[in-house]
């Protein structure tokens, strides 16, 4: 089977439609003028709105819970620690395995997780979860060394989160040029029929430059060089891409799409040290720990306490149920009452000046139709991700003006993008709606298999 | 040793591989090749078991712990 035009998916991950659409920021003249001619969809991200499992929702067609995978980390019931997903955590069939069986040849690029590597009819090169270039992170695994050859080694991924900005923004632009290669390289010497690319340098610009560029930060600062970074990336990015599109053939359908949005963080809230004031925490007498302390399992007093969380980009609640814990004290027949009692306790929460915030805690079987996997108690969104949820312990206030994790002034938004550009003039040039991150990939095949 | 099974695969199949096997280095047969093929095929099914190994996993948690994702 034949599939008469091609498709060339760009991701751009954390990218929200104020920039992509609505104009904010410089540097994106050429793919703004693709936007302009695309069909348009608000991104809806799912439950939770990270990366991990963002991306292969959308290539899945298959909800976090479907999937099993709530975000990079788990925990086993019973289990104070926790286990990191990666490729081989992703047992539903995805888009590019779909195509591969239909005969078309796909070429996968930075696809968060897919390392390790799975075979795929046609190429794969493996994103930022990969422990380093010296494992195994091509499909075929012949590619990596002709990759490497043909370009430079492959760079994953920075460490973003340094005060050390200036070379936060070198290693940036090395990560994305290297990417930028090597997909030039993949998309005009290769095979292919559908190309799909995530770019993650996108996520971490944001992250470790937000505050720098967007004026509605509340910590907003103008910088003679941080200030520029992230357009700089903007126009990195657009400049090569019309490069690119030049050199594919002119029919070529265009994907322009993101895994979540991205906002200004207001603060971050320290989750544990709350759960203790409140009581369902209880930390040993004599534990002492310096501000940042992440909380260790023989830290607490387990015969006292109720629930523990996590911190990220959203916080997970567990709740130290008797049976399945190791020294559980809630019983089974008062785990309901105990779980709606801390949500209720939890959506009560205020700023720190007394300011109503929008609390959500969620179970898990309140968003997806199956729960697959290890899924918290509770998935708790501090006003509404302004607030990123802090697990760390030793702060002298609940409330922290910056991360605990070291500099970032981002958290992850609901809304991302989703952009089809059809140069037949198939589709309707204009903002069609809202689209849930899920439903991207039905979308994607009709497009991809019904047009010859 | 390990016990070997006979496999039949098509001539065209098999000259393909030879072919590749010949000009692409890296494999010293077309028996390497496929066995080295079907196991990472087979690996991919096979789950937890076969995800990585303890100090690739602390690797990476500590990168993503340093990302702000833990």
């Amino acid at each position: 089977m034949e599939l008469a035009r091609r498709v060339f998916f760009l991701g751009l991950d954390s990218m929200p439609p104020k920039v992509l659409y609505e104009g904010m920021g410089e540097g994106f003249d050429y793919l703004r003028g693709i936007v302009e001619e695309s069909q348009r969809f608000l991104m809806r991200t799912c439950h939770p709105p990270i990366t991990v499992p963002a991306w292969m929702v959308m290539f899945t067609g298959k909800t976090p819970g479907e999937l099993g995978i709530y975000g990079f980390r788990h925990r086993r019931p019973g289990e104070f620690g926790y286990y990191i997903v990666n490729s081989r955590f992703i047992r539903a069939e995805t888009l590019w395995d779909k195509a591969g069986r239909d005969g078309l040849r796909v070429g996968v690029y930075g696809v968060p997780p897919t390392y390790p590597p799975k075979p795929v009819h046609g190429f794969m090169v493996t994103d930022f979860t990969t422990p380093g270039p010296e494992k195994p992170y091509t499909f075929p695994p012949w590619l990596r060394r002709e990759l490497e050859q043909a370009t430079e080694p492959t760079i994953f991924d920075i460490l973003y989160r340094s005060s050390d900005k200036d070379k936060v923004a070198r290693e940036l632009f090395r990560m994305l040029s290297n990417h930028q290669r090597q997909v030039e390289y993949l998309a005009t010497r290769k095979q292919w029929d559908l190309f799909l690319y995530v770019e993650i340098a996108v996520d971490r610009a944001h992250h470790a430059f937000w505050k720098y560029f967007d004026h509605g930060h509340p910590r907003y600062e103008q910088h003679p060089r941080y200030s520029s970074v992230i357009p700089e990336l903007y126009r990195r990015i657009d400049e090569w891409f019309e490069k690119l599109h030049r050199r594919l053939p002119r029919d070529t359908v265009i994907v322009i799409a993101s895994d979540h949005g991205i906002k200004p963080m207001k603060g971050a809230f320290v989750m544990n040290q709350w759960l203790a004031e409140q009581g369902y925490l209880k930390l040993k007498p004599g534990v002492e720990a310096k501000p940042g302390t992440d909380l260790r399992e023989d830290m607490i007093d387990w015969d006292s306490t109720v629930a523990w969380a996590w911190g990220g980009y959203y916080s997970r609640v567990f709740i130290n149920l008797k049976g399945r814990e190791k020294r559980g004290i809630v019983e089974p027949k008062y785990y309901e009452e105990t779980v709606n009692q801390l949500r209720r306790d939890i959506e009560r929460i205020r700023g720190p000046s007394g300011e109503g915030w929008v609390n959500k805690a969620y179970r898990p079987q309140e968003l997806y139709p199956e729960v697959k996997g290890d899924p918290p108690d509770l998935m708790v969104y501090l006003d509404d991700l302004n607030w990123r949820p802090a697990g760390t312990i030793g702060w002298p206030t609940l409330y922290l003006s910056e991360n605990d994790r070291g500099p970032d002034d981002a958290v992850h938004d609901w809304i991302g993008v989703y952009a089809v550009y059809d140069p037949e003039g198939t589709l309707s040039k204009s903002d069609v709606g809202v689209m849930d991150i899920h439903r991207i990939r039905r979308h994607l095949e009709e497009i991809i298999f019904s047009r010859r | 040793m390990a016990e070997k099974v006979c496999v039949e695969i098509s001539k065209e199949l098999y000259e393909k591989a030879k072919k590749f096997v010949e000009e692409q280095g890296g494999f010293g047969s077309v028996e390497e090749l496929v066995e080295f093929l079907l196991e990472e095929a087979l690996a991919a099914e096979g789950g937890e078991e076969h995800s990585m190994s303890k100090e690739d996993e602390e690797k990476v948690k500590e990168r993503l712990r340093a990302l702000g994702y833990i």
